[in-house]
């Protein structure tokens, strides 16, 4: 290659430094000694490098400030559920045979599903009785988890005020009535056992 | 030995890599072996030209073709492997050039004060890839470097931004940089 800028010393130079450089013959397996060594390269898809590979993403101020928008809508309306809703709070495990959340509502006022929580570790089986299923401990079995001790049944419920408690059978045969923790108590029944109180449709009292 | 007018655009070359490329992936590690033979005669001239001397162009060579083997499920066929592995090579002789250049001035500044020693390089002995190579060094590395890649290696201003990720003005500055001072250098020559 030749510049008609270059001056003739430096084209001198250039060709010099073009001339082929003496190798060692053993130097490429000296190379493939050390890559033999090594694991195979990763295949990894380009489809999988798309997602797990970090990159830089030109944003506008404009663009940018519609996402900050969007995504303090979206906390707004998860916190407005959450406190409408009475919705579902992490509770610390006590060493309390039965822990508890309160029963928590679909946002969709005409379907008005209550999903009612309890953790209870030891128990066996546990249901949930009220007056929407007439006390029947056989009515309203609850689900425990694959994880842990957390049961839970979901139910669709009327609108209006409703007394309920969990029934929970422990793995050596006793059976107790509790009120839900987490929940405010109903006035005492004359029965001997607490119940708890949900208002559907609105905040619990 | 000699080397096509511009080694790192041939479309043998290209398709041949890609292939050769495809059968390391399907664990043929052999076939890595005629990618390293394909192209380290090039980059070993570029690493001598570039560090100086043989010993840190082999460091480089040997973690230039590793990094590469490591990283080949990343090469994207769409690039040239040469040009891919090119920039690998670049990146290594200047980590190579920056840990040798704090290690010379370590060495330079104890060596100065323990034996007050003048400077003993050789003159000139005549031999013209010796002195070609003593002018190089003589250059920044960024000087040289962009003095290589264009006239060595041949490439153009936008291969060479590619490269190594400088802007395409910035690199014709260099490179007329290099062009004076090697013309500077010419003159003193003559003058003496």
């Amino acid at each position: 290659m030749t510049d008609p800028e270059l001056d003739p010393y430096v084209e001198w130079i250039a060709r010099e430094a073009k001339r082929p450089v003496a190798i060692d013959p053993m130097a490429v397996e000296r190379v493939m000694a050390r890559v033999r060594l090594e694991a195979r390269p990763s295949t990894r898809s380009a489809r999988w490098r798309w997602f797990l590979e970090p990159r830089t993403l030109p944003l506008s101020p404009l663009l940018g400030g519609a996402l900050a928008a969007g995504l303090i809508g979206i906390g707004a309306f998860i916190g407005h559920f959450a406190i409408d809703r009475g919705g579902l709070n992490e509770t610390g495990r006590q060493s309390a045979v039965v822990e508890s959340r309160p029963p928590l509502a679909s946002s969709s006022t005409d379907t008005n599903v209550i999903k009612f929580v309890l953790v209870a570790p030891h128990a066996s089986t546990v249901a949930v009785v009220g007056d929407f299923n007439n006390w029947d401990a056989q009515a309203t079995p609850m689900t425990r988890t694959p994880t842990g001790g957390t049961w839970s049944v979901s139910l669709r419920l009327p609108a209006g005020r409703h007394v309920y408690a969990f029934v929970v059978n422990g793995a050596n045969g006793t059976t107790q009535w509790v009120a839900d923790p987490t929940a405010p108590l109903a006035p005492e029944d004359g029965l001997g056992a607490p119940n708890s109180v949900v208002l559907v449709g609105g905040s619990a009292s | 030995m000699t080397y096509p007018p511009r080694g790192w655009v041939i479309a043998k070359d290209m398709s041949d890599d890609a292939a050769d490329v495809q059968r390391v992936l399907s664990g043929d590690v052999d076939a890595y072996a005629k990618l390293v033979d394909r192209y380290y005669d090039r980059c070993a001239r570029f690493a001598i030209r570039m560090l100086g001397n043989r010993d840190d162009a082999e460091d480089a060579l040997q973690s230039t073709f590793l990094r590469a083997y490591r990283a080949l499920g990343r090469y994207q066929e769409r690039d040239r492997f040469s040009a891919w592995l090119y920039r690998i090579l670049v990146n290594q002789c200047r980590s190579i050039a920056a840990r040798r250049s704090h290690r010379e001035r370590v060495f330079v500044r104890e060596e100065a004060l323990l034996l007050n020693a003048p400077d003993k390089r050789p003159a000139w002995t005549g031999e013209d890839e010796e002195f070609v190579q003593r002018v190089l060094n003589e250059l920044d590395p960024l000087l040289r470097e962009a003095f290589l890649l264009k006239y060595v290696e041949e490439l153009s201003y936008e291969e060479m931004a590619a490269l190594t990720g400088a802007g395409v003005s910035a690199l014709k500055m260099r490179v007329k940089r290099a062009c004076d001072k090697l013309r500077e250098r010419w003159e003193r020559i003559r003058d003496d």
